[in-house]
């Protein structure tokens, strides 16, 4: 039973091979039909699976390859005229076929599929063309006394063959007229012994449980008959061959030859039936001959094992990150020593290695993306007959490879794209014609690579995307408002072909415009992070690019650090990074959005995203990181970047799966885990989070200056003494502002972080129990969104190291006691920038 | 002397035999204190105790899943037990653990206050969960009474099953 298994496993996988091809073959085949490489190529698939399935007890499938093999036989011998009708019974077989291995891939059996009615298609395809030209009859008359001549003639010729080194130029002319005309003849009679089986299918049935009938004595001598035949063939072709080449070398043939021959003819007399029989060991050694010249270098190795062997790189990617961080901190700590060098030197070899291994092991996944392109072919044929659009696919780059698990999941999103600019984008003949372009319309399918990426990219030279229509759709499918529509460019309007319930065809066909598919497109890239952009102008076609990483499982990552988290953005999604002042950001409609050249980019901070307590902030600057995925951007603000990193995607596992905005996490070179943005997710969440992003800002635009009253203005005095404080209290009551009191260093720290107040400035003693005034400046000064917050030290100290220390540790100003009131309310003034005016 | 012999082999025989017998009828927890009671797991189901170390926190999960973090090379959820008993939360101390259990494929790790010892209990000393707590809901699989204290016994399974 397991043989079995490993049998039919094999006949599955080799099968699905060749019937990718097979598709590909078939539509050339429609515009070559005359092509013979091509038809016997498909011919072989057909004989092929027939004889495998066979063997497998298969029986349905078989009675269809069949009654396939039958005509494609006849067309292969040229009795037969390959038209856009047969091919879509040929196609119509091999679509059941495909139906077929399907089913026995997935219930072991292939009965349940009605193939009668094909079969009845294909035999009347077959019959019709075949006694319309009365081909058989005189084929099959021929067929006996063909036969019987051909070995006899080849003996003769045999006979004579020691002549050749003593024949004239004009003999050996003749000679080879001669075995030509025999070699035709023997073709003549292959075929009509082929032809016959087709035309007489039944007969063959009969004859062929002949054999369980017969006695073994009978059976040994059928098989010996048939052997005898084999040889007798075969000393023909190699007389034959040596003919091709009359050297006189051809002496060294005679000596068998003229014996098996001899004993062939009369056997061969008997019966038709040999022809076949031969055929199908010619064909078998086709099949060797090709297997031959392609497995030698090549072995089959389960998906789990590469699977396996990408996760052990990708832990040797993780302790290479760590090494890498390990051998920083150590050149750091003993520069200059000795062994350095060497560790330097190791630690480079070892991370050079993990790298080349890692390509190495990516590369093994990969695959050619012909193996999606070549199912189009087939698909735009039978898409242009159904929608009666002359189309023609060009494919370039086909050759082109990406990892194994993308391969998968692109060749939806390229279906529905396909079908899409076949439906929308290539118009009729007619109204082609009356634009003046070319009756039969282009699909251009190109791969090429660029940087990580692969490019896939989908050109038409249809009626293209008019923006205005796409917004008026729209608008009518309530898909967008009249408002949101005013502020789309046409880029963006071009994205809402993508929108889920968007569809612009007026008539819902079969083919598209059931307003899915486009979506669909959109998710499943998005899954791959990947990018779609969309080119188009009217009238003169739809570009549409998708740019997709090469690989899932290693990544190159951006991390940027939002308070004291960070986060892994993958660089695939991320279009550039730029630094601006807070007063970039404006405020549309509650939504925060800043200006990127000509584009309005809308932002979200991803402390808003990811629930991150946010503390006061009063850097004047910000990062944005700007986003693309599929068509859509988007710039996400952090409070710094920290690097590119290569970093290995690891689950979060099944207790924490399935987290909105986190794809997964990563180990980093410190040990310690950070978590990667899932950018599609984080896109979605923006739209929801928009209320606190507008907060945010006029909080920043708050911080930035504009203050509503003077108790908006808030300062914090950290000193122990009771005295102390009250008089700097009454220096500063008069201007109206918001004052807080700390007793000491911990006490400030602690009122700072619970965030009940945004400080514009700290007035801070320098001696104090617990934590003293330059300890407490320079903890402060570690959150980064304390940055810029002036401390002023208010203190006895007058000393010149006193005054170094403070400025060390974070002070901006130095007030020495005593000072008088008014010294001080200017000193706070000027350093909250307090507006006189309030 | 081979009587002799023969004697102590069958004396150790049955009373290894006898041992097997009581280990099937005894089950091994290990003892634990989160805010002032006892709690107990059965000692397969942890993968091992580590002392605390940092961690990730993870957005968009409830208070109680402090994060994720690296345990050799593995992402791992952390959970205070603390707040998933609806305790206040405390400051990690010098005897704070990571307790790691593992349910088939899942694993995650718990924070408990500190350990106690590893328990050896007769199933007959083990009596059911109160009635009070309905029995799906329940993290309690039952609890184990020993001469001077009571011990919770909970069910791993439901620790670590995702309830948001």
């Amino acid at each position: 039973m397991d043989e079995f298994q490993e049998i039919l496993q094999d006949f599955l996988v080799e099968s699905f091979e060749l019937i990718e091809q097979l598709d590909q073959d078939l539509v050339e085949l429609e515009s070559r039909p005359d092509d013979l490489d091509l038809l016997n190529r498909i011919f072989r698939v057909a004989h092929t699976i027939k004889g495998a399935s066979s063997f497998l007890n298969f029986d349905v499938l078989t009675h269809l390859t069949h009654h396939m093999e039958n005509l494609l036989n006849m067309a292969r011998h040229g009795d037969l005229v390959i038209d856009a009708d047969v091919m879509d019974v040929i196609l119509e077989s091999i679509d059941l076929m495909k139906a077929l291995l399907v089913r026995i891939r997935d219930k072991g059996e292939d009965s349940g599929l009605e193939i009668s009615g094909c079969v009845m298609r294909l035999d009347a395809v077959a019959n019709g063309t075949a006694l319309g030209e009365t081909v058989p009859p005189p084929a099959a008359a021929h067929a006996a006394p063909v036969s019987e001549p051909a070995p006899a003639v080849a003996a003769a010729a045999a006979e004579e063959e020691p002549d050749y080194s003593g024949m004239s130029d004009a003999e050996v002319e003749a000679e080879i007229e001669r075995l030509l005309a025999k070699r035709q003849a023997e073709d003549a009679a292959k075929r009509a012994a082929h032809a016959a089986p087709a035309a007489a299918a039944p007969v063959v049935e009969e004859e062929e449980p002949d054999y369980s009938g017969m006695s073994e004595a009978e059976v040994e001598a059928e098989i010996e008959r048939l052997i005898a035949v084999r040889q007798a063939e075969d000393a023909a072709k190699r007389a034959q061959k040596k003919e091709e080449q009359p050297a006189p070398k051809a002496e060294a043939a005679p000596a068998p030859v003229p014996v098996t021959p001899a004993a062939a003819a009369p056997q061969a007399k008997a019966e038709v039936k040999p022809a076949p029989v031969a055929r199908r060991a010619e064909a078998k050694e086709d099949g060797e001959a090709r297997g031959g010249s392609t497995v030698e270098q090549t072995i089959r190795v389960d998906v789990k094992r590469l699977d396996h062997l990408m996760n052990l790189i990708g832990e040797l990617v993780l302790g290479k990150n760590r090494l890498i961080k390990i051998n920083d901190d150590v050149e750091e700590r003993y520069e200059g020593e000795a062994f350095l060098e060497e560790l330097n030197q190791v630690v480079s070899i070892v991370s050079l290695v993990t790298t080349d291994l890692q390509i190495a092991v990516m590369k093994t996944r990969m695959l050619p993306i012909g193996k999606v392109f070549n199912k189009f072919p087939r698909m735009i044929r039978d898409l242009s007959r159904e929608l009666n659009k002359k189309i023609e696919l060009e494919i370039t780059g086909e050759e082109t490879e990406l990892d194994k698990s993308i391969v998968e999941e692109i060749g939806d999103p390229l279906v529905h794209i396909i079908r899409n600019s076949c439906d929308h984008g290539i118009e009729t003949p007619e109204v082609r014609l009356a634009a003046g372009k070319e009756e039969t319309g282009t699909i251009h399918l190109k791969a090429y690579h660029e940087g990580n990426h692969i490019v896939i990219q989908i050109v038409d030279d249809g009626k293209g995307l008019d923006a205005d229509m796409l917004k008026s759709k729209s608008i009518e499918k309530g898909v967008i408002t009249e408002k949101e529509a005013d502020g789309m460019s046409e880029k963006e309007a071009f994205g809402l072909i993508f929108r889920p319930g968007f569809s612009t065809a007026s008539q819902v066909t079969s083919v598209s415009g059931r307003g899915v598919g486009m979506d669909v497109v959109k998710t499943n890239i998005e899954k791959l992070n990947g990018m779609i952009d969309i080119d188009s102008e009217v009238g003169q076609g739809t570009s549409m690019k998708l740019k997709i990483p090469l690989t899932l499982a290693i990544i190159q990552a951006l991390l940027v650090g939002v308070q004291e988290e960070y986060y892994a953005i993958p660089l695939a999604s991320v279009l550039e990074t730029v630094r601006i002042s807070k007063d970039e950001i404006y405020t549309v409609e509650s939504r925060s959005v800043m200006r990127l050249r000509d584009e309005v980019l809308s932002l979200v901070h991803i402390g808003d995203i990811f629930e991150v307590e946010r503390v006061f902030d009063n850097s004047e600057h910000a990062y944005v990181v700007v986003l693309g995925l599929a068509e859509s951007k988007i710039g996400l603000i952090v409070d710094s970047l920290v690097g590119q990193e290569e970093i290995v995607i690891k689950s979060l596992g099944e207790y924490l799966k399935g987290i909105e905005g986190i794809a997964g996490a990563t180990i980093r070179g410190d040990g310690g885990v950070t978590l990667i943005v899932d950018v599609a997710a984080l896109m979605q969440m923006a739209k929801s989070v928009k209320s606190t992003v507008g907060q945010e800002s006029s909080e920043a635009k708050g911080r930035g200056g504009v203050k509503n009253s003077a108790s908006d203005y808030c300062v914090m005095i950290v000193d122990d003494s009771k005295t102390d404080r009250t008089i700097m209290r009454k220096s500063l009551e008069p201007m109206g502002i918001t004052l807080v009191e700390a007793t000491d260093g911990v006490e400030a720290l602690n009122v700072l972080k619970q965030g009940d107040h945004i400080f514009d400035a700290m007035l801070i003693d320098i001696e104090m129990p617990r934590m003293d005034g330059y300890t407490l400046a320079a903890e402060i000064k570690k959150y980064n969104k304390y940055k810029n917050l002036p401390l002023i030290a208010v203190t006895s100290r007058t000393g010149k190291a006193d005054r170094m220390r403070g400025v060390e540790s974070g002070m901006i100003e130095y007030i020495t006691k005593p000072y008088s009131p008014e010294y001080l309310m200017n000193v706070v003034k000027r350093n909250i920038k307090f507006n006189e005016g309030l | 002397m081979s009587e002799k012999l023969q004697q102590i082999i069958n004396k150790q025989h049955k009373a290894l035999s006898g041992d097997d017998t009581k280990i099937d009828e005894v089950i091994q927890l290990v003892g634990f204190i989160v805010g002032d009671e006892e709690f107990s797991v059965p000692i397969l189901s942890i993968q091992e105790i580590i002392k605390p170390i940092s961690w990730t926190r993870v957005p968009q999960t409830p208070a109680y899943i402090l994060g994720v973090f690296n345990l050799r090379g593995s992402v791992i959820p952390l959970i205070d037990l603390r707040s998933r008993f609806g305790l206040e939360t405390m400051k990690h101390t010098e005897e704070t653990r990571f307790i790691v259990m593992k349910n088939g494929d899942d694993v995650a790790g718990f924070v408990i206050d500190r350990l106690t010892e590893a328990i050896r209990l007769p199933k007959r000393d083990v009596g059911p969960a109160p009635d009070t707590i309905s029995e799906e809901e329940s993290m309690i699989d039952g609890v184990g009474k020993q001469a001077d204290r009571i011990i919770t016994i909970l069910k791993v399974g439901k620790l670590l099953e995702r309830n948001f």
